[in-house]
């Protein structure tokens, strides 16, 4: 074994992350072949005759073993095709090129402002355990964890868009017809969805400097070189909890994309699940398959970045021990 | 990560039956110390009757089959406290009952998932190695897989009904249990008591049956209390998508859901519904995060 320990752990990481890339898409492609119609069926409705179904499942190639098909598309795959749209002849890429970037923006807008106000709250409450500012604040955020998203979704529309008209209820406005309509579009679906998170990261932060500042022997020693408490609060047991912090955003990314398509349904927002559900409703595969993909490539390089952000930032995992 | 509170300092971080001394500490104080428990465990006490003992003995209506001639009733109404809802069911009727359905699902879903799960995480754990590394990648890829995918392929292929419900949501129980059991189960692995008991030859099945299950299970149960939130809304996510328990059979998803075309014009069909989702969560949650703090783990 050669190389730095660091390309190694890459090496490694990547060797477990494809078979389960590779077993995410298997697994897909079967559970769709065994629905009970296929996408010949599904396309040309009810009143077609049996001979138009079977001309389109020899045109759509559906009338081949499951697992030629499956190969064939890993092939594509590889060599960069997705493939095409049963239902509407559009590429793959295309569609996705399209959606991603609208579920993209809300997750973005979701995650930045439940992470900016999660900061700083976080840390007030935690320079007095027990004080007021933490116990309106762990109130708080345990009522926020027990409100379903779909529910706070409802809530916020009644109130700022039936009520106050502030805010549309539903709909999408594209960055280019005006960055303030697009804002306001997509701020009650990002509030849906951060203000949850909000609640969950601000809980894990305040335990985690709580932990930090009772146990670990850098913030007695910075105290004891006269740091004030704020300082060791902020300069030393916040950079070291962010760490944590993140490494929980990040594994939560893929949870975060099945909230966002009910959310999305319920805002009307043209994003990826709105793709999705379409796509298995038509048992239009391919695309199925991409847009798995994809949510799965996500998931699992949002955790390999974690895993190697680790390991640049500790060398005890960077030496293959694990941390404490 | 242990999400440690303060007052919790004051037990040990070890689990309670684990045989190498460490003994559970009650907290210090008498029962007001208790109250983090008490007030959650009555509370959900007495949702409990509501949903399932309140519809037997008391006045009840029948959650579905109402008059037309009865619908949309104002709240408040004599006979029906929140209303009727569009085509004349008793709200309060349809709350109870949906209870009695999230509930079901939400326990029978944590369950499967604690054994299943449990038995897997224990044993990829116990036996480590190539048993370990493809459990674990079979569980990757289960975590991977988008949900949404499979929820809706069983409601195709096997139609909506509550058991395909729990089946769907077990997808998202199993694994996670799985986590946790492997992860406290490696932790007891090293420890002396375990070395003892292999040395003095105890089988495989009764190390795991008589060592590990006792030390793993105060967590994983902590972790299910956790977790019946989380089914509880998930369950009712999947009303959106067509999969839940099945309409007109009454659930708090599928009360939300066919109160969403109406919001505008009577927001309590969404806000009853949504309001007990809430304070049972809440309640769950609250006792779940209580037990936590006394074992402080998972």
């Amino acid at each position: 074994m050669t190389g730095s320990p660091a390309l190694r752990l890459i090496g490694k990481r990547l060797a477990t992350a494809i078979p389960v890339l590779w077993g995410v898409t298997f697994l897909t492609f079967v559970v769709i072949n065994r629905l009970p119609t296929d996408a010949a069926q599904q396309l040309l409705g009810v009143n077609a005759t049996p001979q138009q179904i079977e001309e389109l499942r020899q045109k759509l190639n559906l009338d081949e073993p499951l697992f030629s098909r499956y190969f064939s598309w890993l092939g594509d795959v590889l060599s960069g095709n997705l493939g095409r749209s049963f239902a509407s002849d559009q590429t793959v890429t295309s569609i996705l090129s399209e959606r991603l970037p609208v579920t993209l923006e809300l997750l973005a807008y979701a995650l930045i402002v439940s992470l900016l106000f999660t900061v700083p709250v976080a840390v007030l409450a935690a320079r007095r355990p027990n004080g007021v500012v933490d116990r309106i604040t762990m109130t708080l955020s345990m009522l926020g964890l027990s409100m379903a998203n779909y529910v706070l979704a409802l809530i916020l529309v009644y109130i700022f868009a039936v009520k106050l008209e502030w805010l549309p209820a539903i709909g999408y406005v594209n960055p280019s017809d005006g960055i303030w309509p697009f804002i306001k579009s997509l701020t009650l679906p990002a509030i849906s969805i951060g203000f949850p998170l909000f609640c969950f990261y601000t809980r894990l932060l305040r335990a985690d400097i709580l932990e930090q500042m009772q146990g670990e022997d850098y913030v007695v020693t910075a105290a004891a070189k006269g740091a004030g408490p704020w300082r060791v609060l902020i300069r030393h047991a916040l950079p070291n909890s962010l760490f944590g912090l993140l490494t929980v955003v990040a594994v939560n990314i893929g949870t975060l994309v099945g909230v966002t398509v009910i959310i999305e349904s319920i805002f009307a927002l043209p994003g990826i699940g709105g793709a999705l559900l379409e796509a298995i409703n038509n048992r239009d595969i391919l695309v199925v398959q991409g847009i798995v993909l994809v949510l799965a490539t996500v998931v699992v390089v949002a955790n390999l970045v974690t895993d190697l952000l680790y390991a640049v930032l500790d060398p005890r995992i960077r030496y293959g021990r694990p941390a404490s | 990560m242990a999400a440690q509170l303060p007052e919790a300092d004051a037990q040990v971080p070890s689990l309670a039956l684990a045989p190498a001394g460490a003994e559970l500490e009650r907290p210090r104080g008498g029962w007001l110390r208790q109250l983090d428990v008490l007030v959650p465990g009555t509370i959900l006490v007495f949702l409990l009757f509501l949903f399932f003992v309140w519809p037997v003995i008391g006045p009840v209506g029948k959650p579905t089959g109402g008059n037309i001639l009865n619908a949309n009733i104002e709240p408040w109404s004599a006979g029906h406290i929140f209303g009727t809802d569009p085509v004349g069911n008793d709200i309060w009727s349809r709350i109870l009952y949906g209870g009695r359905n999230s509930i079901e699902i939400a326990f029978s879903v944590q369950f499967v998932g604690l054994v299943l799960g449990g038995a897997v995480g224990a044993i990829a754990a116990y036996w480590g190695g190539a048993v370990d590394m493809v459990l674990m990648r079979v569980l990757d890829v289960l975590i991977a897989f988008p949900a949404l995918v499979l929820a809706l392929a069983i409601a195709e292929s096997l139609g909506p009904s509550k058991s395909h419900t729990i089946l769907a949501l077990c997808f998202f129980s199993v694994p996670a249990f799985a986590r946790v059991s492997r992860a406290a189960t490696l932790r007891l692995r090293e420890r002396p008591f375990m070395l003892a008991a292999r040395l003095s030859g105890t089988g495989t099945g009764r190390i795991l049956l008589r060592h590990i299950t006792p030390n793993v299970l105060p967590q994983l149960v902590t972790f299910a209390l956790l977790g019946m939130g989380i089914i509880i809304i998930l369950e009712g996510a999947l009303s959106f998508f067509g999969l839940g328990v099945p309409p007109p059979n009454p659930s708090w998803g599928n009360m939300i859901f066919e109160g969403q075309g109406i919001l505008s014009a009577e927001p309590r069909l969404v806000l009853v519904p949504s309001a007990f989702l809430f304070i049972t969560v809440l309640t769950f949650n609250l006792l779940g995060d209580a037990l936590r703090s006394r074992w402080s783990s998972v």
